[in-house]
């Protein structure tokens, strides 16, 4: 499954599941993120610590790869800027596309804001900071 | 409100999503890296062209000295080493067939360090979409709307101006911050988190300390 096809079919299979299960979970769903993010109601939190808890029990079992990671300059402040950005417009990188598929159609600003943020912080990037941020999406 | 699955059912259903596809492809599952990615698609597809062009040309040479070690009994690269001086024993030749297993492992080790390949992950967005689609209308969610719900109107604001301002600013600082932070609550979250990469232990509680900070100033203050 290594080959192109086969990571094609893997990412389709990830994406399909990976959408019914953030839209069923209820991560779309502003009052339900703003009551996670506040702890009046633990069930998202507990189903994301959840998830991270048995994929480290099974990545461990299996012995996955480990690939290093630095923290370079750019973790923290790249964090808080997504943590802002995620608790004021509900999105991270995958739910506006969920959102959208809700019915929200106000979504589809969020995904320009995220095509505007993605393209400025590339173009700074390669220009001032020239941090090594390649670590996701490989 | 709780038409939605509970908490152990969204837990299984991450998890496996995380595992199948690190077990599948050997990679990270990134949205905010498939989303660079496709973004840049022109820059992308001409590195994915040249990279392309590298990993073929790599198993050229290695091909070429096999086929060459075939015909006169030695790699020409390492002539000393196939026939030691001093009338040792030459060393056999190796065998073209363990040549050819070494080449497509050579290749096939150089593919996996490249990201994965750009088509696939539109691919993975698009069907990120379908999935959401599937959920919305099967559970009887899906209703089309020109707002962001109730939670959004009583906690940020009713006015659809400031509203698209909001959303756009908070996208803004998504894309950006994802990007800085090298990943998002997929790639530093679920997958990184999986593998205790202290980086995305790291980037996941600033992210997550972050969003709590401003829900609960969204909350109690505004």
């Amino acid at each position: 499954m290594r080959t192109r096809g086969g990571i094609l079919v893997a990412n389709i299979i990830a994406g399909l599941a990976l959408g019914y299960t953030v839209g069923n979970i209820g991560f779309g769903d502003f009052a339900e993120l703003n009551r996670m993010f506040t702890f009046q109601d633990l069930r998202m939190f507990l189903a994301f610590a959840g998830a991270v808890a048995i994929i480290v029990v099974v990545f461990a079992v299996l012995r996955v790869r480990r690939t290093p990671g630095r923290i370079h300059a750019g973790v923290i402040p790249g964090a808080v800027l997504f943590g802002t950005g995620w608790a004021i417009s509900g999105g991270c990188p995958a739910i506006p596309i969920v959102q959208v598929a809700s019915g929200y159609l106000p979504a589809f600003v969020t995904i320009a804001g995220i095509a505007v943020g993605t393209w400025l912080c590339r173009w700074a990037n390669t220009r001032y900071f020239r941090f090594d941020t390649g670590s996701c999406g490989q | 409100m709780n038409e939605y699955w509970p908490w152990w059912a969204g837990a299984i259903g991450l998890a496996l999503v995380t595992i199948n596809y690190t077990v599948t492809t050997d990679r990270f599952i990134g949205v905010s890296g498939a989303w660079d990615r496709v973004l840049h698609w022109r820059k992308e597809r001409r590195v994915e062209r040249l990279n392309d062009r590298v990993t073929d040309d790599r198993v050229l040479v290695e091909a070429l000295a096999a086929a060459t070690a075939e015909q006169f009994g030695g790699r020409p690269a390492v002539p000393t080493a196939a026939f030691p001086p001093y009338g040792g024993a030459p060393v056999q030749p190796p065998v073209p067939e363990q040549q050819v297993r070494r080449t497509a492992a050579t290749r096939g080790r150089v593919a996996s360090l490249l990201p994965a390949p750009l088509a696939s992950q539109a691919a993975l967005l698009l069907s990120i979409f379908i999935g959401g689609l599937i959920a919305a209308v099967t559970s009887g969610r899906f209703h089309l709307r020109l707002d962001m719900g109730d939670g959004f109107r009583h906690l940020v604001t009713g006015n659809p101006t400031h509203m698209v301002g909001v959303l756009f600013i908070g996208g803004v600082l998504v894309g950006f911050g994802t990007r800085l932070a090298g990943g998002c609550s997929s790639g530093h979250g679920l997958s990184g988190c999986g593998r205790l990469r202290p980086v995305s232990i790291v980037a996941t509680a600033v992210f997550f300390g972050a969003a709590v900070l401003v829900s609960f100033v969204l909350w109690k203050v505004i």
